[in-house]
């Protein structure tokens, strides 16, 4: 079954991100995943506000990461958020957003070190039983809850590089691949294919998303006006692999992530071309936008993730992706309750 | 300000109308850090339930709409047709 998920910047006052949570509950999306970059609205005081006027669509941080929060803090947030909304709650995680965490200071060490140990923890904390764990990275001294988490919390691995697509698929209960291109998924599926593979487990298992960078209107000048920002940011935090694959040169991804450190915006957004958005998002108008989702599911996904900027008018585009995106999945549509 | 009378004077045939179309203000305005935040919860409330173009969706969206953007509210309303309101409106303003 396919599945839809959409993503929030917290950017915008709560009550902005929760009308735009309610209409995508509305509407019928899946899943609710709101960022977390430190220079944003919290991502679990989002999330609270807006489980409570939700009843259906599940929701977490997509994603947080072990740098800037402690897995033992991201275990007690989304058991917090799970007695809110019991049942509805799944928590992403990743290794960071390169150019957030460079702005604290904060390096990107061990990722894979990083992001296995912090899965034990979360899942070993939020199980309710005294956590005892001597990694590498994290040490936790019998670190216990003292509260039930009533239902389990599937934990959704954010990846793009082969190791880390391979460890999500092994680990996760979902994977988020960031990606919005057919052969970024399909160059995934190999990696998820040999994790899951390792952990003993079947494909259908797991919960594939294709997290993208969404922008839908009425022309592709106005998705592509409201979609370069995001493409930049992507750009500036992808691994060279990527970038190659796609013939982005490496020298211009530097230069971009250099004009964003340093918040000079237009410099960075200039540098976005045209293979940058094909390769980085999923823009423009809705039929566009329905036959690359096509290819993306063929690829080898079970969920699409519509991520940021979604549209240049938010409200419009969830609109949109309501009456013309939709009902080209009818599947999906129908056990909505729209 | 009393949104709740001028509410009442809105004719339902054009609540869907002037309901969709305060949101749009509301949502798109650039002040909206000037929202009272106990008001956007009400909003929030309204929305979810489906009954923001409704006499009491309608009062408190003009009421946000009045205090993020009190000229497009207003022209709006005129453009709607909607004259008596919009003297109440402004009568709210002094």
């Amino acid at each position: 079954m396919v599945e839809f998920g959409i993503e929030f910047v917290p950017r915008d006052p709560y009550w902005k991100t929760t009308f735009y949570a309610i209409q995508a509950e509305k509407i019928g999306f899946d899943y609710l995943w709101i960022t977390d970059h430190f220079n944003n609205r919290n991502v679990y005081v989002s999330l609270a506000i807006a489980s409570a006027y939700t009843e259906r669509i599940k929701f977490g941080p997509g994603v947080t990461n072990p740098y800037l929060v402690h897995p033992g803090v991201t275990a007690q947030a989304v058991a917090t958020l799970n007695e809110i909304a019991p049942g509805r709650v799944v928590c992403g995680l990743g290794a960071g957003d390169k150019t957030t965490l460079q702005m604290l200071n904060l390096e990107q060490r061990k990722p894979l070190r990083t992001i296995r140990e912090c899965v034990k923890i979360i899942r070993g904390i939020t199980s309710g039983k005294s956590l005892e764990m001597q990694g590498k990275i994290f040490n936790v001294a019998g670190a216990k809850l003292s509260f039930k988490t009533t239902s389990p919390i599937p934990i959704f691995i954010g990846a793009q590089g082969p190791k880390m697509l391979q460890l999500a698929a092994e680990i996760g209960d979902g994977v988020l691949i960031n990606a919005s291109h057919p052969k970024d998924v399909e160059n995934a599926m190999t990696f998820i294919g040999k994790g899951v593979e390792k952990a003993g487990k079947e494909l259908n298992d797991l919960n594939v998303s294709a997290y993208t960078s969404f922008s839908i209107a009425s022309s592709y000048d106005k998705a592509l006006k409201a979609v370069v920002p995001v493409v930049a940011y992507i750009v500036a935090g992808s691994p060279e692999i990527i970038l190659e694959r796609h013939g982005i040169r490496v020298e211009v991804a530097s230069k971009i992530r250099e004009a964003i450190v340093h918040g000079r915006w237009k410099e960075a957004f200039s540098l976005v071309n045209t293979e940058m958005v094909e390769a980085f998002s999923i823009c423009g108008t809705p039929e566009t936008c329905v036959g690359k989702i096509h290819k993306l599911l063929k690829a080898g996904v079970n969920q699409i993730v519509a991520g940021s900027p979604i549209g240049a008018n938010m409200r419009k585009s969830i609109s949109m992706i309501a009456a013309e995106v939709f009902p080209h999945f009818e599947e999906t549509a129908e056990q909505k309750g729209t | 300000m009393d949104t709740e009378k001028i509410a009442r004077k809105i004719p339902a045939s054009l609540w869907d109308v002037v309901s969709e179309k305060l949101v749009d203000i509301t949502l798109k305005s650039s002040n909206a850090s000037k929202m009272p935040s106990g008001l956007a919860k009400t909003i929030l409330y309204y929305w979810q339930r489906d009954q923001l173009a409704t006499e009491v969706g309608l009062q408190r969206l003009l009421e946000a709409s009045m205090i993020l953007e009190p000229e497009k509210a207003i022209s709006l309303l005129e453009e709607l047709g909607l004259p008596e309101i919009v003297v109440m409106l402004k009568e709210t303003q002094r």
